[in-house]
């Protein structure tokens, strides 16, 4: 039986381009282990989720949770060990190793951290080979190209080659080259940790007008606690599973999160509720309180109510 | 695709370092060629310019080059009765020459200058008339700055040089013509022939002719094919195969360095090509990115290497003219397949490197 796959036009409508491609990403029940025996590590588990056409979901969690590895399982680079993966009709995690590369090529849209620009070519033409490998003539390519980066700002940089551009450049580089073969889903990893807060933020508003002007899904996977308020969804990702953001807060001394319910101390100072993941962090947060001023420093780091 | 050229012209010492290995191992792999083909032809000079299309030898001697040949009093006259239009003896032998005490090796014609067998291109002078006259080969005169006019010494018997004659050069031996009556004396041979190279009449043919002879007995008949053929393998058993040794050598030194060039140049840019990978390149695209690498830097080397093998060539021979160097052009196309060889077997070094990479990894930092 041939599964459906939602398929993209090879023509983005230039200047304000519209996706003609959106898709429903449905991950049910999905787990991964590396390796076996003793040695053996879940970084996911059981984990279950949907992501609507247009939508923007965040996740976040500390290092280690296993963000990096769900991101690369949504994006049909990893296989999951059980669970599957949906793309509309298409169940991604039974597909052949073959017909991913196709996949991802179409359908997704990656950025990372580090941007990962390929050195020897210019900005324009890293996108365009992109097109290219889809398929797109070496003259069309280079058109879609140019007309998508003109949109993201970068008229001027098209002929620089990425080690003559800044951070935010690349990154807005890597986005047009995200987009050029017009994917239905656009996955980031990280994509400000390498810029400043300011570009960092421009580049995430860059990413939800993407999402909502092109109805693409876009799925984050970020440190960065100043860009929530771009996402429609925060997802807290912990040991490999989804912890209910809802209930979540940072204890402000160690930064570890804490469920709310079972949190091991609280306090009540000023209206506000702290929880801590012991006494002792408990203890030192009020010795410290008692003897300053409260900074801006500890009341940024109280989680998301 | 234009990445494999900006990959590859992005490092343009890396670059030039494996267009001039394959350069260098072009040039090599012609030159040693070219070498043997010229060996083959000062080898094979002589006899391609003899008259006649038998030869006839001493009996179980089977080459000229590297044998002693003396034939039975009244061969010639047996050979001619059989059906020959012409029969020219020689009578010759290779000795050792004392030139400015360095000793020489040479191959000594004795000729009949009415009959032939004697050199085909004078540069200078003219061929000995009298029993006290030789003529040198340019080259080695040359080398030992023997003109015209000069006396030099063959086997405690002293000579003038009239002439000097052209293609007869070898880096092993070179000839030496003199009259037969004089080598008669000198090797202590009247009235003898080594060798008698001999023209069939059109009545009976050259087959019909070596039919006859093989009656003859206490002589050999061979056609001059099979003559050069003989004296090539005697020659080419001592160097042929350690030539080609290092023309396999040359081809594998080229092979490696492209290779170990294109290699290092895919294990830098890994993560370059891992991002491809998970952004959707297939594994095929990546291939032919790195094969088309090897191929753009094996090919223009083997193109320079071909330029520089002639350049070479040019002054070796300009520098050690007893050397001769024959470049063919079909021997150039050749040495720029094998450029192509190389490329696509230097290509197989990183194709490992690329089929290994995880997509997943360019996550990872
Ligand atoms: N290829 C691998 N082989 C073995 N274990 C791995 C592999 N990749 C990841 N892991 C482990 O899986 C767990 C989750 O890793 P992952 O990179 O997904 O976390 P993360 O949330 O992205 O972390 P960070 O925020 O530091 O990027 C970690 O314990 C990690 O050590
Ligand atoms: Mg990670």
């Amino acid at each position: 039986m041939e599964s459906q796959i939602p398929r993209s036009k090879s023509q983005l409508p230039i200047p304000d381009y519209q996706s003609s491609n959106s898709a429903t990403l449905k991950v049910d029940r999905v787990t991964k282990r590396y390796g076996s025996g003793a040695t053996e590590v879940t970084a996911v588990q059981e984990v279950s989720l949907t992501v609507a056409a247009g939508e923007i979901v965040l996740i976040r969690g500390p290092s280690g949770s296993g963000k990096t590895t769900l991101l690369s399982m949504l994006g049909a680079l990893l296989k999951p060990t059980e669970g599957t993966i949906r793309l509309d009709g298409t169940t991604l995690s039974e597909l052949a190793e073959n017909r991913l590369p196709d996949i991802r090529l179409r359908q997704f849209g990656f950025i990372f951290q580090d941007f990962n620009l390929l050195s020897a070519l210019t900005a324009l033409e890293n996108v365009a080979l992109v097109a290219a490998l889809a398929g797109a003539k070496g003259k069309e390519a280079r058109k879609r190209a140019a007309g998508l980066m003109t949109d993201l700002g970068l008229k001027e940089r098209l002929n620089f080659l990425p080690e003559k551009l800044s951070g935010g450049e690349k990154q807005r580089v890597a986005i047009a080259r995200a987009l050029v073969n017009d994917p239905a889903i656009i996955l980031a990893d990280e994509p400000t940790a390498n810029l400043d807060s300011k570009i960092g933020h421009e580049i995430m508003r860059l990413l939800r007008r993407i999402a909502k002007e092109q109805n693409r899904s876009v799925v984050i996977v970020s440190h960065d606690q100043r860009i929530k308020d771009i996402a429609d969804r925060v997802l807290w990702l912990e040991d490999g599973q989804f912890k209910e953001m809802v209930t979540m807060a940072t204890d402000p001394v160690c930064g570890m999160a804490v469920e709310r319910e079972k949190a091991a101390a609280q306090l009540e100072l000023d209206g506000v509720t702290y929880y801590f993941c012991s006494r002792g962090c408990r203890a030192e947060f009020e010795a410290e309180r008692r003897g300053q001023v409260v900074g801006d420093r500890l009341t940024l780091q109280v989680g998301r109510p | 695709m234009s990445l494999a050229r900006r990959n590859l012209f992005k490092d343009k010492t890396r670059f030039a370092l494996s267009v001039g290995g394959v350069a260098l191992a072009v040039m090599l792999i012609l030159l040693l060629n070219g070498l043997l083909q010229g060996m083959n032809a000062q080898i094979s000079a002589y006899l391609e310019h003899a008259p006649g299309s038998l030869v006839v030898a001493q009996d179980g001697v089977r080459n000229l080059l590297g044998a002693t040949s003396l034939l039975p009093p009244g061969t010639a006259g047996d050979v001619k009765a059989r059906g020959a239009a012409k029969v020219v003896p020689i009578l010759s032998q290779f000795i050792i020459l004392d030139l400015h005490d360095k000793k020489q090796p040479v191959y000594l014609v004795g000729y009949d200058r009415a009959q032939g067998g004697g050199p085909w291109q004078l540069t200078a002078g003219r061929e000995p008339r009298r029993d006290t006259e030789v003529v040198f080969d340019r080259i080695l005169a040359g080398r030992h700055n023997i003109a015209p006019g000069d006396t030099v010494e063959i086997m405690d018997r002293d000579f003038t040089v009239v002439g000097l004659s052209e293609g007869t050069t070898s880096w092993m031996t070179s000839f030496l013509f003199i009259r037969r009556s004089a080598a008669e004396t000198l090797l202590r041979a009247p009235g003898s022939a080594s060798y008698l190279l001999v023209i069939p009449s059109d009545r009976v043919g050259p087959d019909l002719l070596r039919e006859r002879l093989s009656h003859l007995s206490g002589i050999e008949v061979l056609s001059k094919r099979e003559m050069i053929a003989n004296d090539l393998k005697l020659f080419g058993r001592l160097f042929s195969a350690p030539l080609q040794m290092m023309t396999a050598i040359a081809f594998l030194v080229g092979t490696l360095v492209v290779g170990l060039v294109i290699y290092t140049a895919t294990v830098e840019r890994q993560r370059e090509y891992g991002v491809l990978k998970a952004i959707g390149a297939r594994n095929g695209v990546l291939y032919r990115l790195v094969a088309t690498q090897a191929l753009i830097a094996a090919l223009s080397g083997a193109v320079i290497g071909v330029g520089l093998a002639y350049g070479a060539s040019e002054l070796i021979m300009a520098l050690r003219p007893q050397f001769l160097i024959v470049l063919e052009p079909a021997e150039s196309a050749r040495a720029i397949l094998s450029g192509l060889g190389m490329a696509l077997l230097a290509a197989l070094f990183p194709a490992r490197a690329i089929a290994g990479l995880a997509p997943a990894e360019v996550f990872r930092r």
